[in-house]
């Protein structure tokens, strides 16, 4: 899944017809002035100026400015660009949006389920939906097929919308539905989704979760893909991720910051058990990381260095199941590289390091990281014949 | 017995080098089971007509490749089932060509990364046509004993350790591939291995769902338990445990989930897979699933690393309640070996092979080109030059700096001496006749012969022999005029002593200039002496004073020649690219240029 930020998450739905309002999105203060020239309706409304970051709770933060005119929202362009946000995030863009005064709120979505789409409308909307979900009516809609008019109907009608909102209602869910399906979305929320003075709906938020496999087929997909967990990417997960986009075989990695347990585990199934025991015997995961599909040595190599650079670890799991086709020697020759250049940088001192792996060329790879204990490391190295995850009973023994 | 893939099992694989690495796998299998070779075909439009050669035991199997799905279902109609190894932007076409095929009843997609919508199309275009489509992302399938479709087992000594030779008792279906490997070895250590691993993929929807395996596992007698591997997001664990609950089954379920660690992470994070991810409203937690499959009735052990144990006690209760008979260990001598590559026949030193060729100049095995032993790149840092290359290859010798002064001197003489002498002239009517650089050079280079550069080796030759056999220069005279002819190096069609070659003067000055012994340049220069006052145009020729210096420094008289075509080559190519570069058109002689000295035109008389 790839989230997309809010202004080009509303440009989609103005791409399928779905009125949205007027915004603009900034990465620096120069810009404003260029913009507010060009836009009339930046001089002539009222305007909300937010955070454009993957951040979480914004309104609680102080990231979201409503009600402002032209120079109260470069005030706050001003103060929100650039502002830490703890944790060493900053703000690097804006977005700036037209106010639209309205008199209700709904609530539209389309979520990606086995048999194809759930769409769901509410007429209630913002911050009441959680506590009134039980109003959320459902349409299923099988993928491959449009939405059927006469479902929608019924469910806005079910839903409450008054008998000459319904057909405006169903209007916009079809167009969301389509925009989802020829977008290749999984998640598309409108929240609020509100009647304006003109007495038409228009989309006031947009969450947008695309499909990044299907981004083959979207040649005008400008935008960048943010985080999905409420904080921007790191500069090191970065890194990775455009490691990962180029090579064969994946590397991923996620810092979790205040853990002493650094993993370094090969494949998608088995980096979550490895997670899964630390965090069972009360240890705290530092990262989540994996490699898998026979990756090349220095893709590897690249990985052990950001895992081997996190802060306040203790130990590091280099686990793993035993490959079907991932080279075992080459991909250990490129962690073993990581981890001399990272001893010689004094960043393994007192780091425990364990590993647990099969596979192709399995003797030669286990043996080579076994030598590595000549060299100085504090390393345990074992095969297939102790369980998967029993490195991590180890590696933690003595605590808890 | 197994599901979804037995010895009757003919795949036709689509896609290209990934999919012919899987059909090698997939030969080790058949080999280790004493199976025919479950591949029949490849459908790869860029290779349609050629052949992929599978190795199979010993042999390699020839393999046809096809344009299309239809026409390798048409030549080969024992093909029931496809793999599909095609990238992701073309995956999907693949698998609804495949899907179409009425022959075709198993579709297993192994291509990672293909779009969501296009998994459910393909899911639902399966269910109509009461078809399988698995993955995508899928490892591949596995029966024991039986058949292999894809990679999944991983390395033949692995199958061999999982004891996958033959069946066991466990179903095993997992989202990941590398715990597909893991599950097995359990299976196979802590109790009597599988029947059928299924890699199911880790995606968010794929085609198949544990439910569909259940179903058949639990029609499948040989199957007595079934293990899944499940993590958080999505519903298919949660479907599992409504299936194993919603009746009394035969099997056994055996679960183990993971995410739990997510209880401790940022909200909506990323896994290795793109299913392992929560719900939006916090659903497909493990915490959930284990819940679910538990209240269900399957075993969920706490940990993985429970369960290995989880299995040994379910196999044992299974024998002892007779529901299982535990399988006489096989002979592991008895199974059939994988042969050994003559690499790691050698390497091994199982081997002593007669080599092809001897070579004592060069070795490129390392990382760079080794001359004579000598690494290129140190040759270059410490200073050494292109005269310092030809001596390690031609000679075997680490020249001096002086040395290869002259060598130096010597290419840079030659390299060309225009376009009227036989072999540029050659060269440049080849460029004109649209000859590429190569050919043209090389016709250039077919001109060099006794009269035209050829001569250095032949000099070289007989300055040698004169001072070998201590000869006088009249002697030495005397003995060519007598059994070989005319001196080679002697002599020029233009050249005199009157009208002198500066070229020779100024090579003979610069070697005599230095401190080395020359005794075939000075011998070829007494034996001038005795020529010119016979006739001033036998004076001692480039050629000659070439070859009389280069034995002096060493060279065998083999490689003397060598020095005129690699100088050559550096004007012919020039030539070549000059004529290019004018875009110079076809040569054809004038007529005038060529005496027709031919008998006049007559009457053809009738054929006797």
């Amino acid at each position: 899944m790839a989230k997309v930020l809010e202004g080009p998450g509303m440009d989609l739905f103005k791409k399928w017809g779905m009125a949205v309002p007027n915004h603009v999105v900034l990465t620096s203060l120069d810009q404003f002035d260029a913009l507010a020239q060009a836009n009339a309706w930046m001089r002539e409304s009222k305007l909300v100026v937010k955070a454009h970051e993957a951040i979480g709770s914004r309104m609680k933060l102080g990231l979201v400015k409503v009600d402002l005119d032209l120079a109260g929202a470069k005030k706050a362009v001003t103060d929100m660009l650039g502002k830490d946000v703890g944790s060493g995030l900053t703000v690097s863009q804006v977005i700036v949006s037209e106010m639209v005064p309205h008199s209700a709120e709904y609530y539209l979505a389309v979520k990606s389920v086995r048999e194809g789409a759930d769409l769901m409308m509410a007429s209630v909307g913002g911050i009441e939906i959680e506590s009134q979900w039980d109003k959320v009516q459902h349409v299923p809609i099988e993928v491959g097929e449009p939405a059927s008019a006469p479902a929608l109907e019924a469910a806005a009608k079910k839903a409450g919308f008054s008998k000459d909102l319904v057909p405006k209602v169903v209007e916009f869910a079809r167009k969301l539905h389509q925009c989802y399906d020829q977008e290749d979305a999984q998640y598309l929320e409108i929240n609020p989704l509100v009647l304006d003075k003109q007495g038409e709906l228009v989309a006031l938020d947009a969450v947008t979760l695309l499909d990044g496999d299907a981004r083959f087929r979207h040649p005008d997909w400008n935008f960048t893909f943010a985080s999905e967990f409420g904080r921007p990417y790191t500069s090191d997960e970065r890194a990775i991720m455009e490691i990962d986009s180029r090579v064969k075989g994946s590397v991923k990695f996620i810092e979790i910051p205040g853990g002493d347990t650094a993993l370094l585990p090969a494949g998608g199934g088995a980096s979550v058990f490895y997670s899964d025991a630390v965090v069972a015997r009360g240890g705290k995961i530092a990262n989540y990381a994996e490699y898998s599909g026979d990756p090349p040595d220095w893709a590897v190599e690249a990985l052990t260095d950001k895992i081997c650079s996190l802060p306040g670890i203790k130990r590091i799991i280099v686990g793993g199941a035993i490959a079907n086709f991932t080279d075992v020697k080459k991909t250990f020759t490129g962690i073993i590289a990581g981890f001399r250049r990272a001893k010689a940088d004094g960043k393994l001192d007192n780091v425990q390091i364990w590993v647990r792996r099969g596979g192709p060329k399995e003797a030669e790879g286990l043996a080579a990281m076994r030598a590595l204990a000549d060299e100085g490391f504090n390393i345990q190295v074992y095969d297939r014949y102790t369980p998967l995850t029993d490195i991590v009973d180890f590696a933690l023994k003595g605590k808890s | 017995m197994s599901i979804v893939a037995n010895a009757d099992t003919r795949v036709v694989i689509m896609g290209g080098p990934a999919g012919v690495n899987a059909a090698r796998r997939m030969g080790e299998f058949c080999h280790l089971v004493k199976k025919p070779l479950n591949v029949v075909a490849f459908v790869f439009p860029p290779d349609a007509g050629k052949t992929v050669e599978v190795p199979y035991g010993s042999q390699l199997i020839s393999l046809p490749v096809y344009r299309t799905v239809a026409e390798a279902t048409a030549a080969h109609p024992e093909i029931n089932a496809t793999l599909i190894y095609v990238g992701a932007d073309r995956a999907t076409k693949a698998a609804q060509d495949a899907l179409a095929d009425p022959k075709i009843m198993l579709v297993s997609m192994i291509t990672e990364g293909v779009p969501e919508k296009d998994a459910k199309l393909l899911a639902k275009e399966a269910k109509k046509r009461g078809k399988t489509f698995n993955g995508p992302s899928s490892i591949g399938i596995l029966s024991a004993g039986e058949a292999r479709l894809g990679v999944i087992g991983g390395e033949f000594n692995n199958l061999v350790l999982s004891k996958l030779y033959r069946p066991g008792s466990f179903g095993v279906i997992t989202k990941s591939g590398g715990l597909s490997n893991e599950i097995m070895w359990i299976c196979s250590q802590f109790a009597d291995g599988v029947t059928t691993a299924i890699g199911i993929g880790g995606d968010a929807y794929p085609g198949t769902d544990f439910v569909s395996y259940l179903e058949m596992f639990e029609q499948d007698p040989q199957t007595k338990a079934v293990v899944i591997v499940g993590e958080m997001g999505g519903n298919l664990e949660e479907q599992a445990a409504a299936w194993y609950g919603a009746k009394k089954r035969r099997i056994k379920l055996i679960g183990v989930i993971s995410g739990f660690c997510q209880e401790h992470l940022p909200k909506g994070m990323k896994f290795g897979h793109a299913g392992a991810k929560e719900g939006l409203r916090g659903e497909g937690s493990a915490r959930s699933k284990t819940d679910a499959l538990r209240k269900a009735g399957a075993i969920v052990p706490d940990t993985f690393g429970a369960l290995g144990p989880a299995i040994e006690k379910v196999y044992r209760e299974m024998v002892e309640s007779k529901a299982i008979s535990p399988i006489p260990e096989a002979d592991a001598a008895a199974l059939p070996k994988l042969p050994k590559s003559v690499d790691q026949a050698i390497k091994s030193g199982d081997v002593m092979i007669e080599p092809l060729i001897k070579t004592t100049i060069s070795d490129d095995r390392g990382d760079e080109p080794c001359y004579d032993g000598y690494p290129a790149s140190e040759l270059i840092k410490k200073g050494y030059q292109i005269p310092h290359v030809i001596g390690l290859l031609w000679n075997k010798k680490l020249m001096s700096a002086q040395e290869a002064e002259i060598i130096k001197r010597i290419i840079m003489l030659s390299a060309d001496h225009g376009p009227c002498v036989s072999g540029a002239l050659v060269t440049i009517i080849a460029a004109g006749a649209g000859i590429n650089m190569a050919q043209a050079v090389a016709a250039g280079m077919m001109m060099i012969g006794p009269r035209f550069g050829g001569a250095v080796t032949d000099a070289g030759k007989w300055f040698k022999y004169a001072i070998d056999q201590k000869l006088t220069p009249e002697a030495f005279l005397d003995y060519m005029k007598a059994n070989v002819g005319p001196v080679p190096g002697i002599g020029h069609r233009v050249k005199s002593v009157k009208n002198p070659d500066k070229r020779v003067a100024e090579l003979v000055s610069y070697v005599k200039s230095l401190a080395i012994a020359t005794p075939h340049l000075d011998f070829a220069l007494q034996v001038e002496k005795i020529t010119t006052a016979k006739k001033d145009t036998l004076i001692l020729n480039v050629d000659g004073t070439i070859a009389a210096i280069l034995v002096d420094l060493g060279y065998p008289v083999e490689s003397l020649n060598g020095f005129f075509i690699l100088a050559r080559t550096i004007g012919f190519i020039g030539h070549w690219i000059d004529q290019k570069r004018q875009g110079s058109r076809l040569i054809r002689l004038f007529d005038y240029l060529v005496n027709y000295a031919t008998p006049k035109r007559r009457e053809v008389p009738p054929l006797g």
